[in-house]
């Protein structure tokens, strides 16, 4: 479908990267040498919690081929986004079953392996505390006997001395207590996700060699290159200048990638290793166990409703599995719990968000940042609310999603710029024919219909930016330097669009730079959040006006006119009352020479940037302010039929709408929803790490941890964008990356109640809990 | 020191000799030795089909095939499936389709295809998933892929005719 | 590096044997690898030698004529599922066969490696214990013929001594009257190890029906189904004798994929719809 005003901007443009990729000529970090590599293996710790009493390195020392060994002792750095709480290695406690105690840098894989066998480790195992309801209290065994000496962000986070809470976000809005007395229905359930792992297909990679002079270089499978330039510049104490961080492409992040995870290690074994590159590579069973996963959350929602259907107080607790460690979690807790009550009109907000640690792999941030967890017990709270009232569970949605005027449960006032949640809603309901039941189902299989809303807003510091620079070259094409990373949602596809509608020219002749590189990319703050579409197409645009006035300026000399009196079309620049007089970029491009010689402008090299606008922190005690650069809203009409015999779901037909302001590439816009449905169709029935009483996780590979296949995937799909204008988005489009996952399993578990009258409150929707569920108890 | 193997092994139409020890895997004489990258190692143990690669006529998980044996065999690879001239019609179907996003398990999905379409040219939707349900995918969803195949096998059809 | 052992590629059982039993119990038949493999990479087990038995010819020979169908223990997974002799007149072990693991997995797992693994979970046994096979096995000293039940002892323990290997799988001829079927409940419909799996064979003219559920005890288990059923009865009545005699019969537990009582209570359902395949074919002739 063609946009009048836009040639490319809206349009099915095909990726650039189609091509490396399909012919296996993409490099990944997996797939690098370089000269003089030795590669690195690490010792993990067989205990969830123990003391480590003594690490014996002297007989891996010794074996030929082993360059480097290094246990905790050797490294005092600290390590946090935002609570320094994590060292490279173990030091005197492990704290997760998995958690690397020691490493080897050796000449082969196979000798840094054997190496770490020969180390011996002498641990004094405690007794793990496992589950963040008991974490929680006050006489709990602390997984961080320290945290009150720990640095933090401060006006933004709070860990609690001598707890184990990492963070305590509230949001008070009203008054609550007496909202649900006055309510005429209040219901109160409880939730629980599971911690569950991303599972990208190119497990954690880096290659890091440190350099002369104290330089560190780094290539990494990393969303963040800036972010990985930052943290080591903290943890290892040195200028960022002096790091260099390189990103190819990547084989997936899902949020797994969005921080800092084994480049800290890897830079210290070169620098051990007398400067060798040191390649470290995640086995899949690293990536489960070792690695960080999502958070799991316990949930309390008690909801006061109208008899009528009209929400008056939403009160919920969150207690957020951190696992050992905060990483990206106490901003979960944060972003959650302003983004916990849904997508709601809701006078009476009392939320309390606690991340706490436990002895387990720690968790970070993953598609969704709490918002699929969240709202799996708030639409499933939602749900049971309108069916214990006889209210159609869409009316009563409805009836209740934030409209213009409203304020939200952090005080921010919905314009007509927001998005519109009831559009997404009617928009899915109309997909899957709600309100008419489902067709009979044979005989031993039952089929429903439900539905689910979403929201997010990227979770961001308020002073998140990006930056973009755009080259003209020689030839009249044109350079796009920016270092947010495409990791396959397509987002430099989209800057290619906007910067050839923005330059004028074709977009054959817009590339951008697939590498991101520290040294030349401009800096951008992460690649997370659903934001870099936003605002690496604000700053492209930026850039790309830039150009042009660049552009104008040596063109108005040459063509011997004002700047304004200059246009730009189809790659040239003419002057606009005598279109005869013109001059095709590649004139201009590296300056415009005269014909007797003389030169004048020079090469053109457009910069931009965006930063966040009117972002503010919340108050700590109320929650309430600005955190939110824009709101995504959407919605899941799901059909599933049962087979009541098994317990087995099959999702019959997923529609699901987003309001995603204008889609910048609808082709690209479509293969993100359904990626991000299947992942989330992944959590709501299969997904979920598996721990043990002793903390020792017992599914971390792909035998024993299932995601879809090929033929676990929803007979049929639809993907409806609709597309309220978002007013400080580029070309009025906001960010969707993370959405589509999000009310997955909040929709599904919807949809059966509708098709077995049974109410679940636990993910995943295993067979044998929908086969027990209907053997044992019926709700209706 | 190891016993090496010695082995003749024909990869993509090239022969190669190597001398290889016995516990290396063909996933990695292909990666490490060969310098051909682009068949990827996603778990190591048969699970994800990262690895797949064509053995004679049948597309087999390589992390799990020893180099040693591969004496006398042929092994086709993603970087055989495009011609000097152009890309195949299943990998310009992967492209048009939007079967692909991050792109690591696009080498195995190919392989996994080709080798379908070999010995099935015109394969029914079931019979797609069947021969891609052992390579797993993370950002796609996987409709894409089954719309890349079917296209190709469409495409592939009518260039016989 | 998958592993630290050699190889070597033998051209006859003979010479198999001769280093199997040369090494006692450090050297490993090396067919499909893809259990064998896997155990080595997860240091399951650490062999000093892999005998790779796939460049004896007659072990990679199907052969489907009369009066028994024998597989060689090299013939892969797909070949026997895709076999249409097999899917015919075994349809069981053809459909068994094309359960185990992806594609990939099947084009080099074979038959006798899927049984010699001796997983309770093995897909091929319960079909292979419904249809009567018998397993051909040599060792250094000489041959032995075996029924498949014989063959499996234990969780992951099989009753082959150290210098022996299976040369092939051996199905006895059955007559048009003969049906088979297996059935398997996954977690994920793409490849999986099985929750439950369950083969049944049934005489139509006889009534020997015979079943064999697999996963649900430390062996995969053959029922013992005495006398004939009537195949006309009403299926209900059927199911629930056979459930009673499985239920006694089988002792599972709770694992990853599944609880014991979840186990137990798919037994019926599944064994409702194998006999339903088995009974009703008779019809569609």
């Amino acid at each position: 479908m063609s946009d009048g005003k836009h040639k490319y901007v809206g349009q099915p443009v095909a990726r650039e990267d189609a091509l490396p990729k399909v012919t296996g000529r993409a490099m990944y970090v997996h797939d690098m040498h370089l000269a003089g590599m030795i590669h690195a293996a690490t010792l993990k710790s067989p205990h969830a919690a123990a003391r480590i009493k003594r690490i014996d390195t002297e007989t891996a020392r010794n074996l030929p081929g082993v360059r480097a060994v290094l246990v905790g002792e050797d490294l005092p750095y600290r390590l946090g986004l935002y609570v320094q709480d994590k060292l490279i290695l173990a030091r005197g406690q492990v704290r997760y079953q998995g958690e690397p105690v020691a490493a080897v840098a050796a000449d082969t894989l196979e000798t840094a392996r054997a190496a770490c066998e020969l180390i011996r480790v002498e641990y004094e195992p405690v007794s793990p505390v496992l589950d963040p309801r008991n974490a929680i209290k006050p006489d709990a065994p602390l997984v961080h006997e320290d945290l009150h000496t720990y640095s933090y962000m401060k006006g933004v986070f709070a860990p609690k001395p001598h707890t184990n809470i990492a963070h305590h976000q509230k949001i008070r809005k009203g008054n609550v207590d007496d909202a649900l007395a006055e309510s005429d229905l209040v219901v109160n359930e409880h939730f629980y996700n599971p911690p569950a792992p991303h599972v990208p297909m190119e497990t954690h990679a880096v290659i890091a060699q440190a350099l002369p002079g104290d330089r560190m270089e780094v290539h990494t499978s990393a969303q963040s290159p800036y972010t990985v330039r930052d943290l080591l510049s903290h943890s290892l104490g040195l200028p960022q200048s002096n790091i260099r961080v390189h990103v190819p492409y990547i084989g997936g992040g899902f949020g797994g990638k969005a921080g800092i995870h084994l480049e800290p290690l890897a830079c210290c074994l070169s620098r051990a290793s007398g400067g060798r590159p040191v390649k470290i590579v995640a086995t899949r069973e690293e990536e489960f166990g070792t690695l960080p996963s999502r958070q799991g959350l316990h949930t309390e929602i008690t909801l006061g409703v109208t008899k009528d259907g009209k929400i008056k107080a939403f009160k919920a607790t969150y207690v957020w599995d951190a696992g050992a460690y905060a990483d990206y979690g106490v901003n979960i807790g944060r972003a959650a719990a302003y983004a916990g009550a849904g997508p709601y009109c809701v006078p009476n907000c009392f939320i309390d968000s606690f991340v706490v640690y436990t002895n387990k792999v720690f968790g970070t941030a993953y598609r969704g940042f709490g918002h699929l967890e969240v709202l799996w017990g708030v639409e499933r709270a939602i749900e049971l609310a309108a069916r214990r009232l006889g209210i159609d569970p869409y009316e009563f949605r409805m009836n209740n999603l934030l409209r213009e005027g409203d304020k939200t449960i952090t005080g921010e006032t919905i314009t007509a710029g927001h998005g519109r949640p009831d559009l997404c809603l009617q928009a899915v309901a109309e997909a899957i024919d709600w309100g008419t039941p489902s067709a009979p189902a044979e005989k031993g299989k039952a089929r429903g219909k439900g539905i689910a809303v979403l929201h997010k807003a990227p979770a961001m510091p308020s002073y998140t930016s990006c930056s973009a620079i755009i080259k003209l070259n020689g030839d009249g094409s044109a350079d796009i330097l920016i270092s947010g990373v495409d990791m396959g949602q397509g987002t430099y596809t989209t800057l290619r669009q906007i910067a050839a509608d923005e330059l004028r020219i074709e977009i054959d002749k817009v590339h951008i730079t697939w590498e991101c590189d520290t040294a030349f990319s401009p800096y951008d703050w992460q690649t997370v959040a659903s934001r870099f579409a936003f605002m690496g197409g604000n700053a492209t645009i930026a850039a790309a006006q830039d150009c042009l006035r660049q552009v104008r300026e040596t063109a108005a000399i040459a063509l011997r006119a004002a700047p304004e009196q200059i246009a730009c079309e189809n790659g040239e620049a003419y002057v606009e009352s005598d279109p005869n007089r013109r001059l095709p970029y590649d004139r201009l491009a590296l300056g415009y020479t005269f014909g007797n010689g003389n030169s004048i402008g020079g090469p053109i090299v457009g910069h931009g940037r965006y930063i966040a606008q009117g972002l503010t922190n919340l108050d700590p005690e109320t929650g309430q302010g600005l955190p939110a650069q824009f709101w995504t809203y959407g919605a899941h009409g799901v059909e599933v039929e049962v087979d009541t015999e098994t317990g087995e779901i099959e999702i019959v037909n997923i529609a699901t709408a987003l309001d995603a302001g204008k889609v910048l590439n609808p082709k690209l816009a479509r293969e993100q929803v359904i990626g991000g449905v299947v992942q989330g169709i992944g959590s709501a029935l299969f997904e979920g790490l598996i721990f043990n009483r002793d903390g020792h996780l017992q599914n971390g590979s792909f035998t024993d941890h299932k995601i879809p296949t090929a033929k676990d995937i929803p007979i049929h799909t639809r993907q409806i964008f609709v597309e309220t204008p978002q007013p400080n988005g580029p070309y009025g489009a906001r960010g969707m990356a993370e959405h589509p996952m999000i009310s997955v399993p909040s929709a599904i578990a919807n949809a059966l109640v509708d098709a077995i009258g049974v109410d679940f409150h636990t993910l995943p929707l295993t067979a044998e809990r929908v086969y027990t569920a209907i053997h044992t108890e019926r709700t209706d | 020191m190891a016993k090496l193997h010695d082995i003749a092994v024909t990869v993509n139409g090239e022969l190669e000799t190597l001398s290889v020890p016995a516990g290396m895997t063909l996933l990695e004489l292909l990666r490490d030795r060969l310098y051909l990258t682009g068949t990827k190692e996603g778990c190591g143990a048969g699970e994800c089909g990262a690895c797949t690669v064509i053995l004679g006529d049948r597309p087999v998980n390589a992390c799990l095939i020893l180099a040693a044996e591969t004496d006398g065999k042929e092994v086709r690879t993603v970087e055989g499936e495009a011609s000097a001239a152009s890309l195949s019609v299943l990998q310009q179907s992967f492209i048009d389709a939007g079967a692909i996003q991050c792109g690591f398990c696009t080498p195995g999905m190919i392989m996994s295809a080709r080798a379908l379409l070999a010995r099935n040219p015109n394969p029914s939707d079931e019979e797609i998933k069947e021969a891609v349900a052992g390579n797993l995918c993370r950002c796609t969803g996987y409709e894409a892929i089954i719309n890349a195949v079917r296209m190709a096998a469409k495409r592939e059809a009518v260039t016989r005719q | 590096m998958i592993g630290v052992f050699d190889y070597v590629r033998v051209g006859s059982v003979k010479e198999g044997c001769d280093l199997l039993a040369e090494h006692e119990g450090r050297a490993r038949v090396f067919a499909g690898g893809t259990d064998l493999l896997v155990n080595i990479r997860n240091n399951g087990v650490s062999p000093d030698l892999l005998v790779d038995i796939k460049g004896i010819e007659p072990l990679g020979k199907l052969t489907v004529d009369a009066p028994d169908a024998t597989i060689g223990a090299c013939v892969p997974l797909n070949v026997i599922g895709e076999n249409a002799a097999i899917a015919e007149r075994c349809t069981a072990l053809a459909q068994a066969a094309l359960s185990v693991g992806s594609y990939q997995v099947r084009n080099r797992a074979t038959l006798a490696g899927n049984v010699a693994n001796a997983s309770p979970a093995a897909d091929t046994a319960p079909a292979l214990l419904v249809l009567d096979a018998h397993v051909a096995v040599q060792g250094k000293a000489g041959g032995r013929d075996i029924p498949i039940s014989e063959l499996f002892l234990g969780v992951k323990k099989n009753s082959l001594a150290a210098d022996e290997m299976i040369t092939s799988i051996m199905l006895p001829s059955h007559a048009k009257h003969m049906r088979s079927a297996f059935i398997k409940k996954q977690r994920v419909r793409g490849h999986d190890l099985a929750v439950i799996n369950m083969a049944g064979s049934l005489d139509q003219e006889s009534g020997a029906l015979r079943v064999a559920i697999g996963s649900c005890a430390v062996t995969p288990i053959l029922l013992s189904i005495d006398s004939p059923i009537d195949c006309s009865a009403p299926i209900d009545e059927l199911v629930a004798r056979i459930d009673k005699i499985a239920q006694d019969a089988i002792r599972p537990i709770d694992d990853l994929r599944g609880s014991a009582a979840y186990r137990r209570g798919l037994i019926p359902v599944f064994l409702r719809r194998l006999l339903t395949m088995l009974v009703e074919r008779e019809g569609g002739e």
